[in-house]
């Protein structure tokens, strides 16, 4: 986005200065109000609460303390912490590797079947992830639909455990992430200029080349995008990884969740909050500072 | 001209309603309570009898309850809290009293329930249901005898075994197989039970709390320690699924109505109390959460196969022989922190 915002502006050339009047600033106040209410205030209710210490019901005491953040560095929560980056690592590896080609492929034909595209890689989405994850449940259970089949085609003699297994927690999270790796793709896809293709091939370049050379510098934001909207979400998310993993193997999403439950420390809930926020705002900025050196 | 007169009257005092509603009490009755535990259908006669419109919000745990009330998101009139919450509630000074004058169908409760030790007397509280935690099995699968704890973590049923993903929970099977009483979860004792934890943990497929019935019934787990209403409902989809209440001790929870100091509405709290204790309402209940009703006048109404299921009324069991949590404080954390790091090892 960034690369053609630049684009845009060099190809208008130098405009004339002129200095905003206040209509603009009319236009912004919602988004800014709503970015100050939704954003600001909460991130600094984070931090401010992770600097606390709660009482015996779970009530935040206002007197500053370090013990959460020292607490937070334990080994044990780091190991935790390393367990979700890895599945989110994979998950979004898998995303691209599936999602890269679909991408292509409905960026590349024709208008009209894009559109079509399009929508049915939507349409699962607006059923909430809940449900179609317990729809999962009951494909891959033992006594699921994936095991009869398999079954019944004498592929397998006996059931197999398909369910709360890494594997199943991998599935959940590839399932539900797809089309955030389809969807910016296809966008920098759509916007991909064939004629540079053709370009390419009347120079002599043999299609892989084609691809790493042309296509695939093209296409990097779009990927850069896709990275970002899977990556970042599935660290944290402890939904489908409780359900689908059977609560076996906890995220660092489902060890922030309890303590803002049954754990009752916020304080520490709020902790483990801020750091991974820290490890999202450092992937953004290596994201960028990647897209960056990449123009030059 | 008379019509429109009173039309405009009618409007003005609409429009003073609506502005007066913003700063006075409120006329619906809120009811906080746990998710899948309030029939729809109770609260709907409670409305038609009575013209008092209930607005429901749900929670998952004690502790979100009470981190809620705290916070003083809501101003709710009915909560729901556990024997524990309600201790640490009473003790807080968190409920209002009772007015036993305006809830007669305290009569009807077994007098087990009258006089629980978290709450005497029912000063504060009206025990709602009650259930035990137990073991269930597939005895098409398990041979058995299974009688406790000990049989639910054995090698064989390693990789095959459900459990309530509860931290307190699973700490108090592993005090009371040690012989230690569930309630004294200090420092020493946990370091105690934590090879024990470590062992069976290991040996654990499925975490679940809402619903660990399901991993029971899909085939996925062979044998499980599970809430007795999960039990029973297993039991009457297919007798397979066996109920054991667990020698090493029960533990009985018992879930209660309560209102919150906040509340505004205590006359039509009391009323919703009243109404859900007189035997026909509290049938509804227990037909759609087989738990363990402790209302005499209701069970009188439920038919054999409910009272015969050996998870909901667990025959020759004495309930006053299970045993009931004490509120934690801040070791819940430390309870939390111990079952989180042996599940990620």
């Amino acid at each position: 986005m960034a690369v053609t915002a630049a684009a845009a502006a060099l190809a208008a050339g130098p405009s004339p200065q002129r200095r905003a009047g206040l209509g603009p600033w009319f236009a912004v106040t919602p988004m800014l109000g709503w970015l100050a209410l939704f954003v600001i205030v909460p991130t600094l209710m984070l931090l401010v609460i992770s600097f606390c210490e709660r009482d015996g019901l779970g009530r935040i005491v206002y007197s500053f303390t370090f013990e959460n953040y020292t607490r937070a560095f334990d080994w044990k929560w780091l190991k935790i912490l390393g367990i979700s980056v890895w599945y989110a690592f994979l998950t979004t590896a898998i995303c691209l590797v599936l999602g890269y080609p679909v991408a292509y492929f409905i960026g590349r034909s024709s208008e009209r079947v894009r559109g079509l595209l399009i929508m049915l890689v939507m349409i699962p989405f607006w059923t909430s992830f809940l449900i179609r994850t317990y729809a999962w449940i009951s494909i891959l259970s033992q006594d699921g639909l994936l095991n009869a089949l398999l079954m019944t085609l004498k592929i397998t003699s006996a059931p197999i455990g398909f369910m709360y297994t890494p594997f199943a927690v991998i599935l959940g999270l590839v399932y539900n992430f797809l089309p955030f790796m389809i969807l910016p793709i296809y966008t920098s896809v759509e916007k991909l200029d064939g004629s540079l293709i053709e370009a390419a091939y009347d120079l002599g370049a043999r299609p892989a080349r084609v691809f790493s050379k042309v296509v695939l510098p093209l296409t990097q934001p779009g990927m850069a995008a896709g990275i970002l909207l899977v990556f970042v979400p599935a660290i944290a998310m402890f939904a489908i990884t409780n359900l689908m993993g059977g609560g076996a193997n906890p995220t660092i999403g489902e060890v922030i969740q309890n303590q803002f439950t049954k754990a009752r420390n916020q304080p520490f809930g709020a902790a483990l909050g801020v750091l991974l926020l820290a490890i999202f705002i450092l992937s953004l900025w290596l994201s960028s500072k990647f897209r960056r050196s990449e123009q030059e | 001209m008379t019509k429109h007169k009173t039309k405009l009257i009618a409007a003005a005092c609409a429009g003073a309603m609506l502005l007066a509603g913003c700063g006075k009490k409120d006329e619906t009755l809120k009811l906080f309570s746990w998710s899948e535990y309030v029939p729809q259908a109770v609260i709907d006669k409670f409305t038609e009898e009575t013209g008092i419109k209930v607005s429901v919000e749900n929670y998952s745990s004690n502790e979100e309850m009470l981190a809620k009330l705290l916070a003083g998101g809501g101003a709710y009139d009915l909560i729901q809290p556990s024997e524990y919450a309600v201790q640490a509630m009473i003790k807080e000074d968190l409920l209002q009293e009772l007015d036993q004058a305006k809830i007669p169908n305290l009569k009807n409760l077994a007098p087990e329930f009258r006089n629980m030790p978290f709450d005497p007397n029912n000063k504060f509280s009206v025990p709602w249901l009650a259930g035990f935690v137990g073991v269930v099995y597939n005895a098409e699968v398990v041979p058995g005898p299974v009688v406790g704890y000990k049989d639910v973590f054995t090698d064989e049923h390693a990789g095959r075994i459900v459990i309530l993903d509860d931290a307190r929970e699973t700490v108090s099977w592993g005090l009371a197989t040690a012989g230690i009483p569930i309630n004294n979860v200090t420092d020493e004792n946990l370091a105690t039970i934590t090879p024990l934890l470590k062992d069976w943990l290991g040996k654990v497929k499925v975490f679940d709390s809402d619903s660990p019935k399901t991993a029971m019934s899909n085939g996925d787990t062979d044998i499980g320690i599970v809430w007795s209403g999960e039990g029973a409902l297993l039991f009457a989809e297919n007798p397979k699924f066996q109920w054991v209440m667990p020698v090493e001790g029960v533990h009985m929870f018992v879930d209660n109505l309560a209102i919150p100091k906040t509340s505004q509405n205590k006359d039509k709290a009391e009323a919703f109390i009243n109404f859900i204790l007189r035997p026909e309402i509290s049938k509804m209940i227990s037909d759609e959460f087989p738990y363990y009703n402790p209302n005499l006048a209701a069970r009188a109404l439920l038919s054999p196969e409910q009272l015969n299921n050996p998870a909901s009324y667990p025959p020759g069991f004495d309930v006053t022989s299970a045993q009931l949590f004490t509120d934690l404080g801040e070791q819940a954390s430390k309870v939390d922190e111990l079952i989180t790091t042996l599940k990620a090892q």
